[in-house]
């Protein structure tokens, strides 16, 4: 397996290695087409690195201790799913793994039926999957095996690293982490890469058109349906990140802002502000240099976050601890900063479009605005990342810049966002005339303060609390009305093909649903959570808003072969009458010496009420519990869902075929 | 045409004054000094009530921990802050198992109150947010902890 895994993949590099010379070739002789050649190289070399892939994950699976990656990511004992998903368990393994998605990204765009890839953007796909394929071989290969030195010693190597030393096959495995082992931590990996292998396409596109000065809407028309889709699978794998971490973190944090999360979170503003300036540049023809610099910010930033993941250089529970291919990816990133840089101050005069905004009520204007908070979101957390580098590098002195510099900066940022977000449907293209958002406001803003004040009479007080959910039913209420409107105008039994038919429209508003949603999840979370922690024996309770928890019992079992199971039986009151058992566990893995706790949640669409088993003696017996109640939490989780649903229907929509006869049916229902 | 735009760039203008003061402020208030533990024991009357982080390697055998007050105590030892050093020296993994078996080393008393984290356990690195008090003990608001290299070490070294 070892040369079937190796081989293909060196052939790979060097199929797109020949495929970029012959490309240059062809550009040499002023050949702006892709030549088959090396269209058919590059395909060949993605079918090459799929048998590199297939052939790592049948090491995995069959448990070849032999191969060092293996032996660091399974051990015998794991399901066989876990074997699989150990691909990317690991840094060496990952980055391969990575490398094969931007290759399969890059056989994707090569074919599709449209020529999307010229020459010029094919170069650029080519570098990048070259240079990953390359960092993965020759900074970190996961082919690498353990050697038996003839002094009994072990080493790890691709090949013999002297003469008589044999390949050594150790006896079990490390196995995953066990905090990797988790749904939500299986698929969040994959999701995310996708979603950042879905960028390169744009900013291929986007630079073969600045070179060859195309004032054409090739751009947005070519590929609006990749930054859809990268917007949608980065959104995905964010959200499933964020469920992993209230699930298995074990205190039921949802955000951290370690910097791995933040760097993950830069390449979704800026895609996030692309959509909507490619919405604006398709309606009004206006931003066109705006799409071009967020086509290549988006893109930069995808490699500084792989960069931030991978480097080691700043601290985060997430990142790979150490790693040697830092200096690389930052020479790499550092090129093509400077490369979109100097593409875009060459062609900026080129690219002018008219600028004008009617109204700064106008949506146009909303627009904007939106996009410039979205950019500031961007360069307030690409400062809370960078600042503490720099400062390193010119005082010597460490800083860091956690939560408290978050809070602090994004939390108005946000609201503005919510706000805007909130009441641009209500604002039309164009000039509007406020008296007409008036007349639309009336509804919503009725149900939304009816809300907050029925919210208010049962009993709620905090401030902030009422003015978020405040904001959200604003937007929520917007949302809806306008969509019973727009179903009274066109009548019922047309309105689903109705709905489909604009489901570029109606898409965008099931993500700003899911935003709002999300939104009110976080207000729950950051403005009325509470918890208690307290040590009981059993038959105690312990009281917090409302509920009660009882303790009944605790017990070790050993039913797996890597862990022991400590379990505690609860009986969770809600005024006295038993809801639920629940049973909040730890997983103990002796050899590793690690623990990691199983909350037990009871769950519904309003609340949770999440129980963390901290300590436990079975012959006392006690156990020491954490409860917390979080209300509205799960809103976060369902927003997601609306944030990914929405997006794959904008994402179905072609901007050729619809844009023209979208702009003739929007219009009227803009009343 | 540019007249319309004036009003607009002023807008625009003024959101971005905001977010540099808000950055600029909050930079200020909140930046933490991320120390070793060297670094902190040598400059100790300096740092006593002073929000600070520190990195160090966990000793296991130290770590006390009492279920029914939530109290935990354990000692860290001075491990280089520097990821230069710590590459030079054979990697994070390296120098966490070294460091946490050698008694030369400077030491510094953490205290936490709270459930005990599921990774805090000997040869460990924890990221320790808190401050100093007047008795030398570092008493932590947050614990951070990494520790996924331990089983790397145990594999062979990369040869290369």
């Amino acid at each position: 397996m070892f040369f079937a895994g190796l081989i293909p993949s060196y052939l790979a590099l060097l199929a797109f290695l020949v495929a970029m010379v012959l490309t240059i070739l062809a550009l040499l002789r002023k050949q702006s087409a892709l030549p088959t050649l090396a269209s058919h190289l590059a395909k060949s070399a993605f079918i090459l690195q799929t048998i590199g892939v297939i052939s790592l994950v049948v090491m995995l699976v069959l448990e070849d201790y032999t191969n060092y990656y293996v032996a660091s990511v399974v051990n015998p004992a794991m399901p066989g799913i876990l074997k699989i998903t150990a691909l990317w368990g690991g840094q060496a393994g990952s980055l391969f793994f990575w490398s094969w998605l931007v290759s399969l990204i890059v056989f994707i765009a090569l074919s599709g039926k449209r020529k999307l890839i010229d020459a010029w953007s094919f170069l650029v796909l080519a570098a990048n999957v070259s240079f990953f394929l390359g960092l993965s071989l020759f900074g970190d290969n996961p082919f690498v095996r353990i050697w038996a030195l003839s002094d009994g010693s072990l080493v790890s190597s691709l090949f013999a690293p002297e003469v008589g030393a044999v390949v050594h096959k150790l006896g079990i495995g490390m196995g995953l982490n066990p905090l990797l082992r988790h749904p939500g931590m299986i698929i969040h990996p994959p999701m995310l890469y996708v979603g950042y292998a879905l960028f390169f396409v744009p900013f291929a596109v986007g630079i073969s058109t600045l070179i060859q000065k195309q004032n054409d809407n090739r751009l947005i028309h070519d590929t609006r349906t990749w930054v859809v889709l990268g917007w949608v699978f980065l959104t995905g794998g964010i959200v499933l990140g964020s469920w992993w971490s209230y699930d298995v973190l074990g205190w039921g944090g949802y955000w951290a802002w370690d910097p791995v999360e933040t760097a993950s979170l830069l390449p979704w503003l800026t895609a996030t502000a692309l959509l909507h300036s490619f919405l604006l540049e398709r309606k009004r023809g206006i931003f066109k240099r705006f799409n071009f610099v967020l086509v290549l910010l988006t893109y930069l930033l995808v490699v500084f976050s792989i960069f931030v993941t991978r480097s080691g250089l700043v601290n985060s529970v997430h990142a790979f601890s150490e790693s040697t291919i830092s200096i690389p990816l930052m020479v790499f990133m550092c090129l093509w900063l400077v490369t979109s840089i100097g593409m875009l101050v060459w062609r900026w005069k080129a690219l002018g479009g008219e600028f004008e905004i009617n109204s700064p009520f106008s949506r146009e204007a909303f627009f904007l605005y939106s996009n410039i908070i979205l950019l500031a979101l961007t360069a307030v957390c690409l400062w809370g990342l960078i600042f503490p580098l720099i400062n390193g590098a010119v005082t010597g002195n460490q800083i860091v810049l956690d939560r408290g510099y978050y809070d602090r900066t994004t939390t108005p940022l946000f609201l503005l966002l919510v706000f805007l977000l909130a009441v641009c449907p209500l604002i039309g293209w164009n000039v509007v005339q406020l008296k007409r958002i008036g007349k639309k406001l009336w509804i919503p803003l009725g149900l939304s303060l009816l809300t907050v004040l029925i919210l208010f009479l049962t009993g709620l007080r905090q401030a902030m609390a009422l003015g978020g959910i405040f904001l959200v039913a604003l937007g929520l209420f917007t949302l809806l009305t306008l969509t019973i409107r727009d179903g009274i105008s066109v009548g019922l039994p047309k309105f689903w093909g109705f709905l489909w038919r604009q489901r570029n429209r109606y898409g965008a508003w099931l993500v700003h649903a899911g935003i709002l949603l999300i939104a009110l999840g976080i207000v729950g979370m950051e403005t009325l959570s509470t918890n208690i922690q307290g040590t009981m024996l059993p038959q105690e309770k312990m009281p917090l808003m409302g509920y009660a928890v009882e303790f009944v019992s605790v017990s070790e079992t050993y039913d797996n072969p890597e862990y022991m199971t400590a379990a505690a039986e609860t009986i969770l009151y809600k005024d006295g009458k038993e809801i639920a058992r629940l049973s909040p566990a730890q997983h103990i893995y002796p050899e590793r010496g690690q623990f990691i706790s199983i909350p037990a949640v009871d769950s519904t669409l309003g609340r949770d009420v999440y129980l963390l088993l901290v300590g436990y003696d079975v012959n006392v017996p006690y156990i020491t519990l954490r409860m917390s109640i979080n209300p509205l939490v799960n809103f976060m989780w369902l927003g997601g869902i609306f944030l990914v649903l929405g997006g794959l229907c904008v994402a179905t929509t072609s901007s050729h075929e619809h844009a023209e006869e979208e702009l003739k049916q929007e219009e009227p229902l803009e009343i | 045409m540019k007249k319309k735009n004036t009003k607009l760039i002023v807008g625009v203008v003024i959101i971005i004054a905001a977010v540099v003061y808000l950055v600029a402020s909050s930079t200020l208030s909140q930046s933490q000094y991320f120390m070793t533990v060297e670094e902190l024991q040598s400059n100790q009357a300096e740092y006593v009530g002073k929000n600070v982080r520190m990195s160090g390697v966990v000793l296991g055998d130290s770590i006390v921990y009492d279920p029914q007050t939530l109290d935990l105590t354990f000692q860290v030892a001075q491990i280089p802050g520097d990821h230069r050093v710590i590459e030079q020296m054979g990697g994070m993994a390296v120098v966490l198992a070294q460091a946490a078996h050698d008694p030369a080393l400077p030491k510094i008393t953490i205290h936490y109150k709270g459930p005990r984290p599921d990774l805090l356990k000997d040869e460990a690195q924890a990221i320790i947010t808190g401050s100093l008090d007047k008795n030398g003990v570092f008493q932590a608001s947050e614990l951070l902890l990494k520790c996924p290299s331990k089983y790397q070490s145990e594999l062979p070294d990369q040869s290369q």
